[in-house]
């Protein structure tokens, strides 16, 4: 069983795109010490600066039981989750261990999870083990992570223990051949902007956030023990060539389907929104004119009044009078543009991966003729 | 009962007289003292169930009191009654000690005494005036005022009995239908509570059951003998009371709240019957020797006449007097006139044995009735010098005076057309699947003889609007009824058939096309009023749906334009136009007009409720959503059950025309996002299908349609071809065409169609080329055929190919876009929208801009304006500033 997944990790057990970059080349660099440069896109570019934390270390330990998570619980759209542990080192978070959240049923409604957590923390701790929280992980379907549940849980988090992250696993992409897991945080002025609880439009501009800096990706290295590294240079040397081929099908239909629907839908959920909040910059508006109207008809009455030696008309509660319309949240819109842009990502690194397979393929077929 | 107080000798009656009075009166008396003892136990309770008993004992006495005047101590009561409870009703304190049975009944009496002594003001006030005027001054007063009293008394009781009377006796025959129509919405609810309350007060007061029979023979009698030699005056003083009771009509409706507790004293009044001693007497009413005249038999008539629609007549007896007095007038030879005003008045009074509208004739009384029109148009027919008219007045009658043209009131044609609607309720009512059922089927025939003969009477003798009305009728009777004869003899040409047979087709009338054809033409020129143009023109058009002439009921209906303003027409007549949409929609599908039948059943289906939208059946709904009211109103709707259109085959032709043009429209634009739903009922029924756990083989008619449609999805035609036409689909369906076979092989050729541009549709990008000669065999179509269907497909660019002449084969171009392809066409055409969206926020911050606040609007306004001829992609250099 173990065997299985290390074989299929040996090759790219490096993080999130450097490994997919590197496969095409065929690159089998497993040294244990191996640091990812190129890591997060920009992602991490707005606020890894001043983070708590520049990079992830992983075990292959912890990375073999997510996997083996999902291989035996998640099917489908179905996500799985775990607790992450492990320590903090300068700046450099070391996850050496975690343990999955058992799956919920419906019979046993009143489980209580904190409980699991700090028994199962607790027994950890007794053989020895790395017993700090540190972050959790989750598993994706087609990448579709970027939701509110997500940034809710991370947040809670991260506002607990400062230096948490969350491992996204994709399984989809992982079965490909290439393994796929990233590390995101919050960026601190989402942080902020989640403290305060408030994601009215003025506040989202205040604070001025994108969806591009809601995330920052940390860059990961995993990390083996010479022994298991030495284990798996025998073991590849074993292994059959028929299993590497995957990551060299050519067929690509059915995921870019996949993808291109899911980006659809989000698609959809954005024009909803925008019409919702179009619809509220409407009212405002017209809200806006009757509130002017009904302050000039107040002025007139009044300069009328005093011509007439009248007392003027007591001042009213203008803001009881109008009560301007709830405005929308505009934090699912930012997520969405946020999974838009996962999405887009996606697909783009996908196609170009696809598309020099295509190429390469014409050139052997050429070379063949 | 009759019989045997018609043997009673008038000696016996008066003696009678003098001690039902006393009688009367001591009751009265003891009923009062108790109810001096409940007062003064302050036992309202009491009071009231004993006031409701004086009430009674009152309208028992009243032909007494009619004749006495009305008691002294009688009125006393009722004032020192009222004086008591408003006493009590001041009293607030008292009020609250008091039990709560006690102050709902003193809440009650109060009321009731009120409205009763309102028929006594006069008498109360001059009471208390003075109290101890002696006994005598006042019956002297009583009885001036004892006839506007009794009047008024007469109207409290009951409002149907009221306008029965008044409407009976102002228009003897086919008025009276008329306006019983107009009233009955009105009266209906009355008069059921009347009918409750006559039964409450049997019971309640059973013990007391011989004593009134008795109490009420003396008191008819000696009515009877009061009023019989001066009929002349009751008659003026009947006209004075319809006048009453127009008056009292409106003050009734004001008052509708408390019709109720009027009722219940209606209740109380009805012993009042002045009527039925008439009734009683007549088997005596021309006492020996008297000479039979004209004048004499119509007097009598009359008094029968003015007995009707009385509470407590007793209907069926008065039918018999009248029949007997048509026996007697004949024996007299009194000459035709009497005869067939009489004839007419028994007509109606059967048409009256019902006094509510949603119960149906018996059927002893039915035939009664039938036979009755029967000879009363045989003596129409026999003596053309009779004019009868609904026009005519009653003093302008001319019934006897054989120089000039006879003259009778009354008009055969409200008789035939009451007639067809008492018709239509025994059908209602009759369970469809008894035997029963087909007996009073059978009359069918002789009701449409009836109104046959009444048209052919009306051609020679009535006015357009009255020959309009009788040939609604018999289109009404002969649009729903399929021409196996005409039908026939299209298939068998005349020479083929032996002559005798053709002799015999051509004596039994015309072709009922031909028949249609005339009848609704007279209508159409000549009719004024839109209804009975609209039924005869829906009429029409069903009878050609029906005869499987499309194209002319087609044409009819879209000339009409019944279409646009069908809505504001009445219940009915929707009814009857949903009948012939669905039987336009049924004949389209026989002629192979899948697109015109879908279009046509398709308001009715989609609806469904089908059932009710035909008048077929009421839907089962909460109690809530309807009342008692209207699901009697709603009853009366229904079609009778032979005049039913099949919804399991309305359904059928439904869903197979839906599955036919649905099919082929969903594999052709299987991936493209906007395709709308040609039927959505039909989807469901493929969802329903679907989300079966289990898929046995197909039961029901709805599920070999669903059946059919998957195996005509994957252009199985074969498959889909046993589904649809099969053993059970044959004995549920097919067969309840009049031309089955024709159906079926028209089915049969549009399944092949169909399922061919399905499955290239579906496969075509499976293909190259294919070659036409293996389409045609795959689906057993003819080569031509095969050809022109796909040339249409080429034209109509449903799809994407060529053909190939030299070779016979379809050569595919291969230009419809894949999978990914046609996703990434949606995606844009959703990021259109999003872009479209975003691009309105915008122009939303560009109005709110710069400080244009004085006139903001006009600003705004114009910078949208702006922003719109600009488009989008000046926004970002438009942000720059």
């Amino acid at each position: 069983m173990y065997s299985r997944h290390a074989q299929r990790i040996t090759p790219g057990n490096k993080p999130g795109k450097m490994a997919s970059r590197k496969e095409g080349t065929g690159s089998t660099a497993t040294s244990s010490s191996s640091t990812t440069g190129g890591a997060g896109k920009g992602k991490g570019k707005g606020g890894s600066g001043d983070s708590a934390v520049k990079q992830v270390q992983i075990d292959g330990l912890v990375v073999l039981k997510i996997i083996k998570h999902y291989q035996e619980e998640g099917q489908g759209t179905e996500v799985v989750q775990g607790v992450l542990l492990g320590l903090v080192v300068e700046d450099r978070l070391e996850i050496t261990n975690c343990f999955p959240f058992p799956q919920h049923t419906e019979d046993d409604a009143d489980f209580d999870e904190v409980q699991y957590q700090m028994e199962m923390m607790r027994s950890l701790r007794h053989v020895n083990i790395d017993h700090l929280h540190v972050g959790w992980y989750q598993s994706t379907y087609y990448g579709s992570f970027v939701t509110r549940a997500l940034l809710d849980s991370q947040f809670s988090y991260q506002h607990a223990i400062e230096e948490s992250v969350v491992l996204i696993y994709d399984p989809i992409k992982t079965a490909q051949g290439s393994l796929s897991l990233k590390a995101y945080r919050l960026t601190p002025k989402l942080m902020e902007v989640c403290k305060e609880k408030d994601f009215s439009p003025e506040a989202l501009k205040k604070a001025n956030i994108t969806f591009e800096y809601m995330f920052e990706e940390v860059p990961i290295v995993i990390k083996n023990s010479h022994l298991i590294n030495v284990l798996m240079w025998e073991l590849e040397k074993k292994s059959a060539v028929a299993d590497k081929h995957e990551l060299l099908s050519l067929a690509s239909s059915n995921h870019l389907g996949k993808n291109l629907q899911l980006l659809m839908d989000r698609v959809d959920e954005m024009s909803q929104d925008i019409v919702k909040y179009n619809t509220y910059m409407r009212n405002t508006s017209k809200q806006q004119q009757q509130k002017h109207q009904y302050q000039q008809r107040r002025q007139q009455e009044n300069m009328q009044r005093q011509s007439r030696g009248e007392p003027p008309l007591p001042e009213e509660d203008l803001s009881k009078l109008f009560k301007p319309p709830q405005p929308p949240a505009r934090m699912d819109s930012l997520l969405i543009a946020g999974q838009i842009n996962t999405y887009c990502q996606n697909i783009k690194e996908f196609t170009a991966q696809n598309l020099g397979k295509l190429f390469m393929a014409q050139a052997l077929q050429e070379y063949n003729n | 009962v009759g019989g045997r107080l018609g043997n009673i000798d008038e000696e016996d009656t008066k003696r009678v007289v003098r001690s039902a009075k006393d009688k009367r009166f001591e009751e009265l008396t003891n009923l009062i003292r108790t109810i001096r003892n409940a007062m003064k136990i302050r036992d309202v309770t009491k009071c009231l169930e004993e006031f409701e008993l004086l009430g009674k004992a009152y309208g028992k006495a009243k032909s007494i009191v009619d004749k006495e005047g009305v008691p002294r101590f009688y009125i006393r009561i009722l004032a020192d009654l009222e004086d008591y409870l408003n006493e009590l009703w001041e009293d607030k304190e008292g009020k609250k000690k008091m039990n709560k049975n006690n102050a709902k009944a003193l809440s009650t009496l109060r009321q009731k005494i009120r409205k009763y002594n309102r028929d006594f003001e006069s008498h109360i006030t001059s009471y208390k005036q003075n109290p101890e005027q002696s006994a005598d001054e006042d019956a002297e007063k009583n009885e001036e005022d004892s006839e506007g009293s009794s009047d008024e008394d007469e109207d409290e009781d009951g409002v149907s009995a009221a306008t029965f009377l008044k409407k009976k006796s102002e228009a003897p025959s086919g008025e009276s239908r008329k306006f019983l129509k107009k009233m009955d919405d009105e009266d209906e609810d009355s008069e059921d509570s009347e009918d409750d309350e006559d039964w409450d007060t049997g019971s309640t007061s059973s013990d007391s059951d011989s004593e009134e029979e008795e109490g009420k023979q003396t008191a008819l009698a000696s009515r009877f003998l009061k009023k019989a030699p001066t009929t002349d005056e009751d008659k003026k003083a009947a006209e004075k009371k319809r006048e009453d009771k127009a008056k009292k009509k409106h003050d009734r409706k004001s008052k509708r709240l408390d019709e109720e507790e009027e009722d219940n004293e209606g209740g109380e009044w009805e012993r009042v019957r002045g009527g039925v001693p008439l009734v009683k007497e007549k088997p005596k009413m021309f006492a020996k020797g008297t000479e039979i005249t004209h004048a004499v038999v119509i007097k009598k008539l009359n008094e029968i006449l003015q007995a009707r629609g009385k509470k407590g007549t007793d209907r069926a007896a008065q039918i018999e007097l009248l029949q007997l007095l048509v026996q007697i007038a004949a024996e007299n030879n009194l000459g035709e006139g009497v005869i067939v005003k009489i004839k007419f008045n028994i007509i109606a009074s059967l048409y009256d044995y019902n006094p509510n509208l949603a119960t149906y004739m018996k059927p002893e009384m039915w035939g009664k009735c039938l036979d009755c029109i029967n000879e009363l148009m045989d003596i129409l027919f026999a003596n053309p010098n009779i004019f009868v008219g609904e026009n005519i007045l009653e003093e302008s009658e001319n019934l006897h005076n054989a120089d000039q043209p006879l003259r009778v009131r009354g008009c055969i044609l409200t008789l035939v057309e009451r007639m067809d609607e008492e018709f239509t309720k025994i059908m209602q009512n009759t369970d469809p699947h008894s035997q029963e059922y087909v007996e009073h089927l059978k009359d069918e025939a002789q009701v449409c003889a009836i109104i046959e003969r009444v048209q052919r009477y009306l051609e020679e003798k009535g006015t357009t609007e009255e020959v309009c009305r009788i040939y609604l009728l018999r289109i009404l009777h002969t649009y729903y009824k399929f021409d196996y004869k005409a039908h026939q003899r299209q298939l068998t040409p005349p020479e083929g058939s032996s002559k005798s047979e053709q002799d015999q087709a051509e004596n039994e009338g015309e072709d009922s096309a031909v028949l249609m054809e005339r009848l609704c033409k007279y209508i159409y020129a000549k009719d004024r009023t839109d209804r009975i143009r609209t039924c005869a023109i829906l009429c029409h058009i069903y009878h050609h749906a029906l005869h499987s002439r499309w194209y002319q009921a087609r044409d009819l209906m879209l000339m009409s334009h019944l279409q646009d303003n069908i809505q504001h027409a009445d219940p009915p007549v929707q009814i009857l136009y949903n009948r012939t949409m669905v039987q336009l929609g049924i004949c389209a599908f026989r002629q192979g007009l899948t697109k015109d039948a879908h279009n046509a059943l398709l308001d009715i289906q989609s609806s469904g409720r089908a059932k009710e939208l035909l008048g077929q059946g009421l839907l089962l709904r909460s109690l809530q959503e309807r009342n008692q009211e209207q699901e009697k109103v709603e009853r009366r709707r229904q079609v009778p059950f032979h005049l039913h259109i099949n919804l399991e085959l309305l359904e059928c032709v439904y869903l197979v025309s839906a599955m036919l043009l649905e099919i082929p429209y969903m594999a052709a634009h299987e991936s493209d996002a906007r395709r709308r739903m040609i039927s959505k009922q039909f989807h469901h029924q493929l969802r329903v299908g679907e989300r079966q756990p289990l898929l046995g083989p197909p039961e029901s008619m709805r599920e070999h349609v669903v059946a059919a449609s998957k195996a005509m999805k994957m252009g199985d035609w074969k498959t889909c071809h046993s589904f649809i036409i099969n053993e059970k689909m044959n004995g549920k369906v097919w067969d309840l065409f009049p031309e089955a076979d024709k159906v079926r092989t028209m089915l049969v050729r549009k399944i092949q169609e169909e399922s061919l541009r399905t499955y290239l549709f579906t496969y075509s990008s499976v293909y190259d080329s294919i070659s036409m000669e293996t389409l045609s065999d795959m689906f057993e179509l003819d080569l031509p055929t095969v050809h022109s269907i796909i040339s249409k497909m080429i034209i109509n660019e449903e799809l994407m190919a060529s053909l190939d002449q030299p070779t016979q084969t379809v050569v595919m171009h291969r230009t419809e876009p894949t999978a990914q392809q046609n996703l990434a066409l949606q995606l844009a055409e959703k990021l259109g929208s999003l872009v479209e969206n975003n691009e309105r926020v915008f122009d939303h911050k560009q109005g709110t801009y710069g400080g244009y606040f004085r006139d903001q609007k006009d600003g705004y306004r114009k910078n949208e304006g702006y922003m719109r001829r600009g488009g989008y992609r000046q926004q970002p250099s438009q942000t720059a500033y």
